[in-house]
């Protein structure tokens, strides 16, 4: 067994708080200085060459120590991590992806954010079934043994939960990229084309809408249009070739790319097909944008076209002082793939165009690289993604024009932090 | 791993010796008794301190002893006076929190019933190490061999059957009428889905008050940060608008679908369907939308009732706002008049409350 122990993954006091905003700043810029920012020359020879390392002489763990491997020691910072205060109870919270600490476009499963409304359920597959009903020609029973019976696919996708950055509305709150945009993630599913398993039951016609259940605590359910639902769903049961894990569905999911999180049902146990939509509660009551004059939109699906510079960031600030600098981030749109992503240095006055790496996939995480020998002075780090759509990544203050500040949800507004010269950064909002 | 794993041992152990099968239904009644109190307390290996502390270790253990959970005055000062929990204070703790340590925050209502007082705390022992049924569990499950991984799940009905006709590749088996009703409880918003039953204002304040109050108050105004089910009136293009049932809900059939199915949070699915339309009844009544308590709601009235907020809910326009619409070329350089200057940080509205009553900056979901 894992038997690592728990780190401590809440912030619940500003001491700790400071800690990550700035302590880490203060030991970084320390730990520059110990080593000399570029390492120019060597004044004595380094002990980590010289002295012969415990690791190079004494025999290490061997296969069977670790059955089900898990990252070192050293990286037991990097994890999920939640703001205690933002919701009543832990069983019906959120829990953000560490941003700051992954680069490539995949998010290792243990990491990825999680979002549950009543706890995570704890379910024997052999007794988990999935039902087809309603306007049907004939309703259905799936075993996990018949679902993995049906022609299957990998696809690659983002999975963005609709209040990620709902925070921020009323203006910079909270001092860290996992926090202020950790509510996604990126994943390789391994699942069937829903259409798939809607057609062995015969859709009856009429039926435009389908609800998928949750078999959890909280019985999640949301209206999806049936078009949406016979062009890129997935009824997915591995996430990055693994069984997913069970705060992220197990044994099963739906996949609805590019659309909001909350709409991906986890533990699916059952799909109904209808003539209208249900209206149930989160499609009502929550996941609807209340706007400034207190008509509410409904029905917003799609996750717009969004960016975020997660290095440097408040809990990843510069510590190696001047020179060159690795500015990174992450960008993503519901509409497609990314076509750009521009960087400023100077609050969004002057643009230039990142470098996009890695694979480049509809509706999943693209990867920038800002590469620059910064002078050491104090910058004002935005980045601004352009999807094939030809949506281009608006402003918060534009946001807030256009809607007010009481939407909560959708907020794709671009991100702004503060580096000063000790390399430290600070979510701030710009004129 | 630890000593909490023996728990689910002891039943099974009890069981097939055919020793003290009561005390293996005290335990396993208790755990699902202890639905009334997970929302609040955590038990077992991971236990942390949730709305209230976690119950490991807990008898024989001092009143607000747990470290790093913020007690109410009144806790510490029962705890200064020699407070120490057994049997007997945790059950008169339990049977009206607010009557043994007045000015407790635990805002429970209590559990009228002796035996399933008996049953919880039977239930709770068996996560403390001192206590009795701890101990039974680790003699017994000592010189138990282990059996577990040698049990084989039984083959799926579907194995070597004729192969169905329907769809295209013949997997699956047809659903029952009854597994489909089992299911399928949801409403729509034209009531399509409401089964038989009804139930008054009257009829719901009582219920209200034992399964929901705890939670959400005895008005729905919520308790702490617990959801607030009413009032909030014409507050929606306030700076902090409160979103409730009568303020800005569509719909009412979303109520009643939604607290069959979810509610009472940590007990879905126990209520009977005249308990959630005298529920709803009340809902309606606390939001000022009935305002008889004789009302009565059933199936056939249902429909007829309509909640303000319905024609304020619009289509997607994201579409349409400025920034989206006016399709223009991204801007490069000297996109704003002069130096950009910062006009807010987020340290300086560091919204990162000491304890856990700190104020949020806006709600998550
Ligand atoms: C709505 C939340 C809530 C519910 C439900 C709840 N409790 Fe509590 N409980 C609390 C809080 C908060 C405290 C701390 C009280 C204080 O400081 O005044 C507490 C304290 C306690 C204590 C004292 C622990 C100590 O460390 O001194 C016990 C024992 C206890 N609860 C048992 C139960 C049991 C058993 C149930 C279910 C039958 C239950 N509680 C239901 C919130 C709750
Ligand atoms: C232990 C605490 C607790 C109890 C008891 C409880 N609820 Fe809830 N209730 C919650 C939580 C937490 C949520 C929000 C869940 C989520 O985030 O998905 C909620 C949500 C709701 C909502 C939706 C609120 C909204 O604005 O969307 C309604 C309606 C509701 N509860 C009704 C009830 C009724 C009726 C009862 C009694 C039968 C009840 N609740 C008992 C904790 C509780």
């Amino acid at each position: 067994m894992n038997n690592r122990k728990k780190p401590e993954t809440e912030i619940s006091n500003p001491a700790r708080r400071k800690l990550l905003a700035g302590g880490l700043a203060a030991s970084g810029a320390a730990a520059a200085l110990a080593i000399g920012g570029r390492q120019a020359a060597a004044a004595a020879p380094d002990p980590a060459i010289t002295k012969i390392q415990d690791w190079n002489r004494y025999l290490g763990d061997g296969v069977d120590e670790r059955p089900y491997g898990f990252p070192s020691e050293h990286e037991k910072e990097v994890v999920r991590r939640s703001v205690s205060w933002l919701t009543a109870d832990p069983k019906s919270s959120v829990n953000f992806t560490p941003l700051h600490e992954l680069d490539g476009i995949i998010t290792p499963n243990g990491l990825c954010f999680e979002r549950h409304h009543g706890g995570i359920a704890d379910i024997d597959p052999a007794q988990h079934r999935l039902m087809i009903n309603g306007m049907v020609d004939t309703p259905l029973v799936f075993t996990m043994e018949d679902l993995k019976r049906f022609p299957r696919e990998n696809r690659v996708y983002f999975l963005e939960c609709a209040a990620n950055s709902g925070m921020e509305w009323r203006g910079a709150q909270l001092n860290g990229c996992q926090y202020t945009h950790g509510m996604v993630h990126n994943v390789m599913y391994t699942g069937v084309p829903l259409k798939h398993i809607l057609n062995e039951a015969g859709i009856k016609s009429g039926g435009k809408w389908i609800l998928p259940e949750g078999a959890d605590a909280s019985g999640m359910t949301r209206s999806i249009p049936l078009e949406k639902a016979l062009d890129d769903c997935l009824v997915a049961f591995k996430m990055n070739g693994e069984a997913l894990r069970p705060e992220q569905g197990y044994p099963v999911r739906l996949v609805v790319p590019g659309w909001e999180g909350n709409m991906w049902v986890k533990w699916l146990r059952r799909i109904e097909i209808g003539d209208q939509p249900w209206q149930m509660r989160e499609e009502t009551s929550k996941y609807t944008d209340l706007m400034e004059d207190g008509k509410a939109r409904r029905f917003t699906w799609t996750m717009d076209v969004k960016s975020v510079i997660t290095n440097p960031s408040p809990q990843a600030p510069i510590t190696h002082g001047k020179g060159q600098t690795v500015v990174t981030g992450v960008a993503w749109s519901g509409h497609g793939k990314i076509k750009r992503v521009d960087v400023s240095i100077d609050g969004g006055r002057n643009w230039e165009t990142a470098r996009l790496d890695g694979p480049s996939l509809s509706k999943s995480l693209h990867r920038f690289y800002h590469d620059f020998n910064w002078d050491g002075s104090e910058l004002l780090l935005q980045s601004r993604a352009i999807d094939e759509a030809g949506n281009i990544q608006p402003t918060k203050n534009e946001l807030r024009a256009a809607r007010g500040q009481n939407s909560i949800y959708h907020n794709n507004g671009i991100q702004t932090w503060h580096v000063k010269a000790d390399g430290s950064a600070e979510n701030v909002e710009v004129s | 791993m630890s000593k909490f794993r023996n728990l689910a041992v002891v039943a099974a152990v009890v069981m097939s010796a055919g020793i003290a099968p009561a005390l293996a239904q005290d335990v396993g009644a208790g755990k699902k008794l202890f639905k009334k109190c997970v929302a609040c307390h955590a038990v077992g290996p991971d236990a942390r301190n949730k709305v209230g502390p976690q119950l490991n270790d807990l008898f024989g253990r001092s009143a607000g002893s747990i470290e790093k959970f913020k007690y109410s005055k009144a806790m510490k000062a029962a705890a200064e006076k020699g407070l120490v929990w057994t049997d007997d204070t945790v059950a008169e703790l339990i049977t009206k929190p607010r009557k043994f340590i007045k000015g407790t925050k635990m805002a429970f209502g209590g559990l009228k019933k002796e035996k399933d007082r008996n049953n919880i705390i039977a239930y709770l022992k068996t996560f403390s190490t001192g206590s009795e049924t701890a101990d039974a569990a680790k003699t017994k499950t000592d010189d138990q061999p282990e059996k577990a991984a040698t049990t084989v799940t039984a083959a799926p009905s579907s194995r070597n059957l004729p192969i169905p006709q329907h769809g295209v590749f013949h997997l699956g088996r047809k659903a029952l009428p009854e597994e489909v009703n089992a299911w399928d409880i949801d409403i729509r918003a034209d009531g399509a889905g409401l089964p038989p039953g009804r139930g008054t204002v009257a009829d719901g304040e009582p219920l209200f008050a034992e399964n929901c109050a705890s939670c959400h108050g005895d008005f729905g105004e919520g308790v702490d940060r617990w959801p607030v089910l009413a009032g909030g009136h014409d507050t929606l293009k306030e700076d902090r608008p409160v979103k409730t049932i009568g303020s800005y809900w569509p719909y009412l059939s979303t109520v009643f679908d939604y607290v069959r199915r979810a509610m009472p949070f940590g007990d879905a699915r126990s209520l009977s369907d005249d308990d959630v339309y005298a529920l709803t009844a009340y809902l309606l009544y606390v939001n000022d939308i009935v305002t008889d308590e004789e009302f009565e709601l059933s199936r056939d009235n249902f429909s007829d009732i309509r909640l303000p907020n319905e024609a304020n809910f619009t289509a997607d326009t994201r579409k349409d706002e400025p920034h989206y619409a006016k399709n223009s070329e991204a801007c490069m350089s000297d996109c704003k008049p002069g130096p950009v200057k910062v006009i807010m940080r987020a340290r300086v509205l560091d919204v990162t409350p000491e304890g856990d009553d700190g104020e949020g900056a806006g709600p998550v979901d």
